[in-house]
């Protein structure tokens, strides 16, 4: 007999890496999309190679600068926009698909809506479009006006919704057909505090009641707190996809040291600071110093006692989802910045 | 927001258990696009302009008709049919550019297309409705003329009833003209477009007669062709004109039920193949 060792549990994303692409809610691969500019007939290459899979019952944030890619992959996914290359299935239906977008709840980014219809209207317009009957789309187009707190502007018309409003309203008409899968582009978009913490709060009760949902945002608090998984997407590419804490909580980027050093002799202070390879500031009797990840902490430290200063705190700084995010986007730009010289 | 609402309210409707396509499929999903375009028009003020200037028009023949001798009748109904033809082919002109290229500009598309309706469930819904508004328009139009025709002693005959049909025809068929052009160009080039093709469309026994005898063999391909991909609408305007041999006028012998049926089915065919290239041309496009 030998003593094998237990496998070590997979990751959620080995485990999404592991479901088939039939099993996923979104499974895209290698999608691309070119467009020619009007006149100069210029090439523009919007998605590059796009690959990411989303579990089923999972909230996944799509993260991204401005430009990067965000849009187009979820209007491919809406079947707005023809891929030049690749491909992508939503719940196991290769795209484009009706049986999909009947299954699919959708919030443009910066929604347009007919701006002569009142909300029940708009809501029984998208209640038609899915095959809803009378009564149940009457009975939905109610529940959701008042989830998604627009009651008391039920009778207005759109066109004196402010876009806080009429992101409201774009919320609820992506929800009238209960749907499995709910894909929000920038839904946070143009929403106060309190609007983006409710808009938060309906994205983790859809989690609950078992639905997937892919946002797009480049907002990095509203993606870190709600979201399960995160691709990080920048010039067309996925830069780096998987959970808010094995993206970022494997890394140590620094050191941070705060010590007091009050009764010590400037030179001595002056002495501590040039030992260290890293940052030091001031501030009244304590002296804060950042080491690099790499830096000999222990020695440094021994020597700080040996000059008589007294250690308040030593703590490893992990990279944040921002510092990841802003990582991925300077190597995004320098790379496209390489092939655009060497081109 | 309540929670304990939504739960409860979510778990009661189960909307899923309703939803399937519905049960007129296509039908449903044209007709909910066709209802929203007509409410959309109903609200252009453009169009309430054009009914009052159409019942204007209805006024003036009265006077025109008072200033001739013994043909007030004659006056109104023909300027009448002229309203109806002319007012209504360049109503359906204008809605039709803006239809879909309006759609596409405020992205009001984005929501509805990602929807399960096909682009061409979409393209003829709003034809439909556009269709339904300048139908309401037509049937304005001609109940004007008719009062006109009775407060001067005279009587909807069978013949102005066949004229108005034919007008309507002639209208339907021009939007969807406008749609068809507003399917892949801006409105200005689309109303250049639909407005030409209106204008020869109106003209073809005229341009075939000039083909005959122009003495350039490119001229004549030219407006030959022209003659095969622009719609015959003289079909739809044929009082005062011969017809199989025979002249025909509103204010007499006019075409029978069968002329004004072959044509209408002329226009049908018409609007389908327009539709059909429209929605071929509107399902390449993509929503950038």
């Amino acid at each position: 007999m030998t003593d094998a060792a237990p496998a070590a549990p997979a990751s959620p994303s080995q485990r999404v890496s592991r479901v088939s692409d039939q099993d996923a809610a979104i499974a895209v691969t290698d999608l691309t999309k070119t467009y020619r500019t009007p006149f100069r007939r210029r090439k523009v290459e919007a998605l590059r190679g796009v690959s990411f899979r989303v579990a089923r019952g999972e909230i996944f944030g799509f993260l991204g600068p401005n430009g990067a890619g965000k849009t187009t992959t979820i209007r491919t996914l809406m079947s707005l926009i023809k891929p030049t290359g690749g491909t992508a299935q939503i719940l196991g239906h290769l795209l484009p698909s009706r049986a999909a977008r009947m299954r699919v709840g959708f919030l443009p980014e910066q929604p347009y809506f007919y701006d002569y219809l009142t909300v029940p209207e708009l809501l029984d317009l998208a209640g038609r479009l899915f095959g809803i009957d009378r009564a149940t789309r009457k009975k939905r187009a109610d529940f959701l006006i008042d989830r998604v707190g627009l009651g008391r502007a039920r009778n207005q018309n759109l066109k004196k919704f402010s876009k806080g409003m009429m992101q409201r309203a774009g919320l609820a008409q992506a929800l009238m057909n209960d749907p499995d899968l709910v894909v929000l582009d920038e839904p946070m978009s143009g929403l106060d505090p309190i609007g983006r913490k409710e808009v938060r709060d309906l994205i983790t009760e859809l989690r609950d009641q078992g639905k997937t949902v892919f946002f797009s945002s480049h907002i990095l608090t509203d993606v870190e707190s709600v979201a399960d998984r995160v691709a990080i997407v920048a010039r067309g590419q996925i830069q780096t996809e998987g959970t808010p804490s094995e993206l970022v909580a494997t890394t140590t980027i620094s050191v941070d040291i705060t010590m007091r050093v009050a009764g010590l002799a400037d030179d001595k202070v002056a002495a501590l600071v040039a030992r260290g390879p890293g940052k030091s500031r001031r501030v009244a009797d304590e002296l804060h110093v950042v080491l690099p990840a790499d830096a000999d902490v222990d020695a440094w430290l021994a020597a700080a006692y040996a000059d008589g200063a007294k250690v308040v705190s030593v703590s490893p700084r992990h990279e944040s989802l921002e510092d990841l995010f802003l990582r991925h986007i300077g190597s995004a730009d320098s790379s496209a910045a390489a092939m655009e010289g060497r081109v | 927001m309540s929670n304990a609402a939504a739960s409860k309210t979510t778990a009661a409707i189960s909307p899923s258990a309703a939803l399937g396509g519905g049960p007129l499929g296509s039908l449903g999903r044209v007709w909910a696009i066709a209802l929203n375009t007509f409410r959309e028009a109903a609200r252009i003020r453009v169009l309430y302009g054009v009914v009052i200037l159409v019942l204007m028009s209805n006024v003036l023949a009265l006077v025109l008709g008072e200033m001739s001798i013994y043909e007030e009748q004659r006056v109104s109904r023909d300027v009448g049919l002229a309203g109806i033809s002319i007012f209504g082919s360049l109503t359906a002109i204008f809605l039709g550019v803006f239809l879909l290229y309006g759609e596409v500009q405020r992205r009001t598309v984005h929501a509805i297309v990602s929807k399960p309706i096909q682009r061409w469930e979409f393209v003829v819904g709003k034809y439909v409705g556009m269709a339904l508004v300048l139908t309401v328009l037509v049937g304005l139009f001609g109940a004007a003329m008719a009062a006109m025709v009775t407060y001067q002693g005279g009587g909807v005959t069978s013949a102005l009833l066949k004229a108005v049909v034919l007008s309507w025809c002639e209208v339907l068929t021009v939007a969807a003209s406008a749609i068809f052009f507003s399917s892949f160009s801006s409105p200005f080039l689309s109303g250049i477009f639909a407005l030409a093709m209106f204008v020869i469309g109106r003209l073809t026994p005229d341009i075939a007669a000039a083909t005959e005898t122009a003495k350039s063999s490119w001229i004549r391909l030219v407006t030959k062709v022209t003659l095969e991909i622009v719609p015959d609408l003289h079909l739809y305007s044929v009082s005062g004109r011969t017809v199989d041999g025979d002249p025909v006028s509103v204010h007499g012998d006019f075409v029978s039920w069968g002329y004004v049926a072959t044509s209408a089915g002329h226009g049908f065919l018409w609007i389908v193949g327009l539709m059909a290239l429209a929605a071929l041309l509107f399902s390449r496009r993509d929503f950038a």
